[in-house]
């Protein structure tokens, strides 16, 4: 039981449905069908693109392959996590790249080599689920930091308050990353909870599509959502444990 | 009378200087000055959450650039112009900023002589979310005076209060800071203040453009 292949023709009319999203946009005076037809449009290119490149890197697997396409995805998902807090200083943005980089990496290999015990090089496997790894990481990150950031700004008075009562910076901040773990970690628990009854997730039903079997596609589902919820934790933890350091100096003044 | 500060002529920011200054021990000062004559900076440059560009300062003859500096804002409290306390209540805010000092919590007996020392003597168990800013204020300093610091610099303490309660509380803390040595220094706008509780007075002018 393969996966029916879609004819292009038809495929085409799965943009109709964007018309009615267009419509319904400029019936509720929402003004962003610029930022629609941009955003499906980038998507089907880079998904073409991304296509091209791994049918051309399935075909010649080469560990080189496997190891520039996790750079390249490593190197995007820390871009957009800095774009989006762009206040943040540079040894702070630097522990953001690594801690990405490196739980993000560390999680595939366990994955790939130990549980599913395939080679970490074999693009077939490394690539697509380190792909879900690095999204969900980076979306991790970003709301991390967007609650960290916020809630130090809305705590000012806090943070100086107990500053000028002699309490060290790190015990000031501490809580504040504490907080921020949390805000990024309870959204991922959460889709744990509704897994199987409320959503048939994307990975899973691509497998049931193209004719695995259901029981090997939840072994599958079960194992990527726990090392997602693992990735998040590990890369907030880490860039936030090594970031916060970053906000005050040997003189224990704190400098955001 | 002892000097607990020596201030030589320290800098900061590029635009705000400050001319040779003396703080004597166990007093009651009051540093007065147009806005943006850097009262409220140079409250920050005592207990070092901030450093000068250049010149010195001296706390109890050590210069404060070579101290630990936990352990000068431990002496040397500052209470800013925007309080903070805990959407708990005020027991539970004495507890949570004894515990960021590592410290035990006062007993109740004592919570309640320092609140009744503000004009704050509200119940302990009331929660602190719907006091008013001037309530906040006192329950704020009557938290850091039971510290009991050696120096307490508080930056326009009675910003919340009427002319009364301000005299009273400020009438209070310094009796209470007489009795046990403790140096306060204060920045206030009111004129009248200062002239009923100051023992010293220094005025800073705004330098340069």
């Amino acid at each position: 039981m393969g996966v029916v292949e879609i004819n292009l023709a038809q495929f085409a009319l799965i943009y109709v449905l964007l018309l009615v999203v267009l419509f319904i946009m400029k019936r509720s005076k929402i003004n962003q069908s610029k930022l629609l037809l941009v955003a499906s449009f980038r998507m089907t290119v880079q998904l073409v693109l991304a296509g091209l490149v791994l049918t051309y890197i399935l075909e010649n697997p080469h560990p080189l392959f496997t190891v520039a396409y996790i750079i390249a995805m490593t190197t995007f998902a820390t871009i957009r996590v800095l774009n989006q807090n762009k206040e943040l200083n540079k040894k702070f943005k630097l522990a953001i790249g690594l801690s990405l980089a490196g739980s993000g990496t560390l999680i595939v290999f366990f994955f790939v080599q130990i549980v599913v015990g395939m080679d970490f090089f074999n693009p077939q496997y490394t690539i697509p689920l380190s792909g879900m790894i690095f999204g969900n990481a980076m979306t991790g990150l970003s709301l991390a930091l967007k609650s960290f950031n916020e809630n130090l700004k809305a705590q000012r008075n806090r943070v100086e308050s107990l500053l000028y009562l002699g309490v060290t910076p790190k015990k000031i901040l501490l809580p504040f990353v504490n907080n921020a773990l949390e805000t990024a970690l309870v959204p991922t628990m959460n889709r744990m909870m509704g897994m199987g009854i409320i959503s048939l997730p994307g990975m899973m039903t691509g497998q049931i599509l193209s004719g695995t079997l259901p029981m090997t596609a939840i072994l599958y589902q079960i194992a990527i959502m726990i090392a997602i919820t693992a990735v998040v934790c590990l890369a907030v933890f880490a860039a936030l444990i090594f970031g916060y350091k970053t906000l005050y100096n040997d003189r224990n003044q704190i400098t955001i | 009378m002892d000097k607990i500060f020596a201030i030589e002529k320290p800098k900061f920011g590029g635009i705000l200087e400050y001319p040779k200054m003396e703080i004597s021990s166990g007093n009651t000062t009051f540093i007065q000055g147009a806005s943006g004559a850097g009262k409220s900076t140079l409250l920050k440059l005592l207990n070092a959450t901030l450093t000068p560009e250049e010149g010195e300062i001296y706390y109890a003859g050590k210069d404060i650039s070579e101290m630990d500096t936990i352990e000068l804002r431990k002496e040397v409290i500052l209470i800013g112009q925007n309080v903070y306390l805990f959407d708990e209540t005020i027991r539970e805010n004495f507890r949570m900023y004894y515990a960021y000092r590592d410290l035990p919590a006062p007993d109740d007996e004592t919570m309640k002589k320092y609140l009744k020392l503000c004009h704050a003597d509200f119940r302990l168990e009331e929660s602190c979310v719907r006091l008013s800013g001037g309530e906040r204020q006192r329950i704020y300093i009557a938290i850091c005076i039971s510290f009991l610091p050696k120096v307490i610099m508080m930056d326009e303490p009675t910003s919340a209060l009427d002319a009364s309660t301000a005299g009273k509380v400020l009438g209070n803390l310094k009796a209470f800071c007489r009795e046990n040595g403790i140096t306060m220094i204060v920045v206030s706008h009111d004129e009248k203040l200062s002239e009923d509780y100051a023992d010293e007075v220094i005025t800073i002018e705004r330098r340069g453009n």
